[in-house]
């Protein structure tokens, strides 16, 4: 029998029993709502997350060097990274490695004391070569940024945050004004923009920076780095750059096989992927229990088969007797059960989707539907609606005509 | 023309044992004889039936149809046989209940992997003479009717064989004499029928009569003379 015919026929069964049918398509469909909400709602969350990472970090274009061999935790700083990274080696990256554009330097600390007369905040301090603000896109809404003028005077101003401003400057122009970081003072030359808020929500505002040479030279008297950031020519490969430093940094800190790195080469991108993609325990129960209903749903299907196959004996019957084979009658009902399951999953898409929708819009986010998923969930039905079928269609067709006719 | 040497059919019953159904038949059908089969309830004569229609396997023995010997074909095979070769009439209509007269005699098209040819199945009910009732469900057709949409489903793919069990036997006699009259008339055009009955006066359109008794065929005799009475009056 041609496929078209055995479909034709299916649907024409679903659709003489409403009732049945809708009980059958119910489990899936709910199954697979659950999912497609879900997987769209979690895609939702992980953009978010990722536009929050991107927002906090300022630049995914990059490769950050930091000393120490294996992954530190946590963000470096001048009091607890080895103090293997020099300034030297920071101009060969940007003299030799040719995938690499520009390399800024960086020697930052947190929790420093700031003050202004008698006001004190503690914030981040971050010394930074000139060419650092522009690659992570920071920029001033009063006053001036950091100049390449001011490296070379090791020029002691400060660019400041917004939330220093508010803690140290209430009702006043930060602009020009002389404050004292760590008992040395600085004159306030330009005021950042806010951040906002990173992942976690904390306060992207509370940081000062300053040259990089006057940290080192005139603040924390350290001749070591705490990151060096290489800006990449191909922003979507990475890993030759990667390669390239990491041969030239053992090469200039005298490391041989089998001596381990002494620094460690990061990808922002590729680390906010792994941020983002850390899922909640809530969501994998919530994703199991979809699973298992979806599952349900598969067994509601076959136990409504078996009762049908029992109850449409003397139709197997007749079908044999007119030269349905047993291939015939196998694959009327598998076709039967795998379509009123697949139209359970199409049902239960359209419901995710909008529930997915709503949610989002509920939440603040952009709504994401995320296709390959709802094609996976679309096909998940109807493979269940295979296995599940497999043993009522089984039945059906191992049926003895001659019996089923006498009954 | 079927061929059947020796044939035997032994049944399992729920409880284990052995029933034989069949004990030893042996007889040979020609192409375009009209023969029926009568013996008590129980000798066998469905299951001898549902042999020669392919329904059912010999235990042992040999059955041919038309010179091939068929009691080994796989189910597949005999599904063909029975779809394009075979015509069942049975005693219980077995039509498909929540469906039109129509759908019911293109079922065979269906399994022959062919466009459904739907004026052939509206022409074939036009011949049985429900031409008015092409589009009414079979729950609402009597009895003779539904035997007459089943003649007509028997004849969709054209079967040179039509093998009928009792379809008198549900039947108020004005109806079954209706339906003998079709088999009559299709005999006529050259089918092979083969018709299970208990009624003598049903035996009475064949030319041909088997008794059959405690799984063996007792009687083998050729009535023409009576038929020839029958049509005559
Ligand atoms: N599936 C089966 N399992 C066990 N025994 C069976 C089975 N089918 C038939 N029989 C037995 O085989 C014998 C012949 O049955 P069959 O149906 O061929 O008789 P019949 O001549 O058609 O009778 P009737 O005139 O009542 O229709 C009977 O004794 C019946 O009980
Ligand atoms: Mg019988």
């Amino acid at each position: 029998m041609p496929t078209f015919v055995i479909l034709r026929l299916a649907l024409r069964t679903l659709w003489r029993n409403p009732l049945r049918s809708v009980l059958m398509m119910l489990g899936v469909a709910i199954g697979i709502a659950s999912l497609t909400t879900l997987t769209s709602v979690g895609e939702a969350t992980k953009r978010q997350t990722l536009a929050e990472f991107k927002n906090m970090v300022g630049t995914f274009d990059v490769v950050n060097i930091s000393p120490g061999g294996g992954r530190t935790r946590g963000m470096p700083s001048l009091t607890t990274v080895e103090p293997t990274l020099k300034f030297t080696d920071a101009t060969a990256i940007a003299a030799q490695v040719p995938g690499v554009t520009q390399v800024a330097e960086v020697q930052n600390a947190f929790d420093i004391d700031v003050k202004y007369r008698d006001n004190t905040t503690a914030s981040a301090m971050y010394g930074i070569s000139a060419n650092w603000l522009q690659m992570h896109r920071y920029f001033v809404a009063a006053g001036n940024l950091i100049s390449p003028d001011d490296i070379q005077s090791l020029a002691r101003i400060a660019v400041i945050g917004p939330d220093v401003q508010r803690d140290l400057f209430p009702g006043e122009d930060p602009i020009g004004k002389q404050i004292r970081i760590g008992n040395v003072p600085f004159q306030v030359k330009g005021i950042l923009e806010s951040r906002g808020a990173g992942p976690g929500g904390s306060s992207l505002d509370n940081i000062v920076f300053i040259p990089v040479t006057t940290a080192s030279k005139r603040l924390f008297n350290r001749d070591y780095l705490t990151t060096i950031t290489a800006q990449l020519k191909d922003p979507d490969d990475p890993e030759p750059v990667i390669e390239a430093i990491t041969a030239l940094l053992r090469e200039r800190h005298g490391i041989v096989p089998p001596g381990e790195d002494d620094f460690t080469l990061s990808n922002p991108r590729a680390a906010a992927l792994q941020v983002s993609d850390v899922r909640s325990t809530l969501t994998t129960i919530l994703a199991g229990t979809a699973a298992i209903a979806t599952l349900i749903g598969g067994t509601v299907i076959m136990g409504l088969m078996l009762v049908a196959v029992s109850e449409r004996r003397r139709e197997i019957g007749v079908r044999r007797a007119v030269g349905a084979s047993r291939g015939d009658v196998l694959r009327q009902f598998l076709v039967e059960a795998a379509l009123v399951s697949a139209l359970g999953g199409l049902a239960g898409v359209s419901l995710g989707v909008g529930a997915a929708v709503l949610l989002a819009v509920q939440r603040a986010l952009v709504p994401v539907i995320v296709w390959p998923t709802v094609g996976a969930a679309l096909l998940l039905s109807i493979v269940i609606g295979l296995v599940f079928g497999l043993q009522p269609a089984w039945k059906a067709a191992r049926i003895d005509p001659i019996d089923a006719l006498r009954s | 023309m079927i061929e059947i040497e020796h044939l035997q059919k032994t049944y399992q019953r729920g409880d284990g044992t052995p029933v034989m159904a069949l004990q030893d038949v042996s007889c040979v059908i020609a192409d375009g004889e009209f023969v029926t089969i009568r013996g008590a309830s129980g000798t066998g004569k469905s299951t001898l039936m549902n042999i020669i229609g392919c329904l059912d396997t010999p235990t042992a023995g040999i059955y041919r149809l038309s010179g091939e010997d068929v009691s080994g074909y796989s189910d597949q095979q005999r599904s063909q046989i029975r779809n394009q070769r075979i015509g069942f009439i049975f005693q219980s209509f077995n039509l498909l209940a929540r469906t039109t007269a129509t759908e019911n005699v293109e079922l065979p098209s269906l399994y022959r992997g062919e466009a459904v040819d739907r004026d052939k199945a509206r022409a074939l009910l036009a011949r049985v003479g429900l031409a008015d009732r092409a589009d009414h469900f079979i729950s609402e057709l009597s009895g003779g009717e539904q035997q007459r949409v089943a003649i007509a489903r028997a004849l969709m793919n054209d079967p040179p064989l039509l093998l009928a069990d009792e379809p008198t036997g549900n039947l108020d006699s004005a109806a079954g004499a209706q339906i003998m009259e079709l088999l009559t008339e299709l005999h006529g055009e050259g089918r092979t029928i083969v018709l299970v009955t208990h009624d003598e006066e049903v035996a009475a359109y064949a030319r041909r009569e088997l008794l059959i008794r405690d799984g063996r065929i007792a009687t083998d005799r050729a009535q023409s003379t009576l038929h020839a009475v029958r049509s005559a009056g």
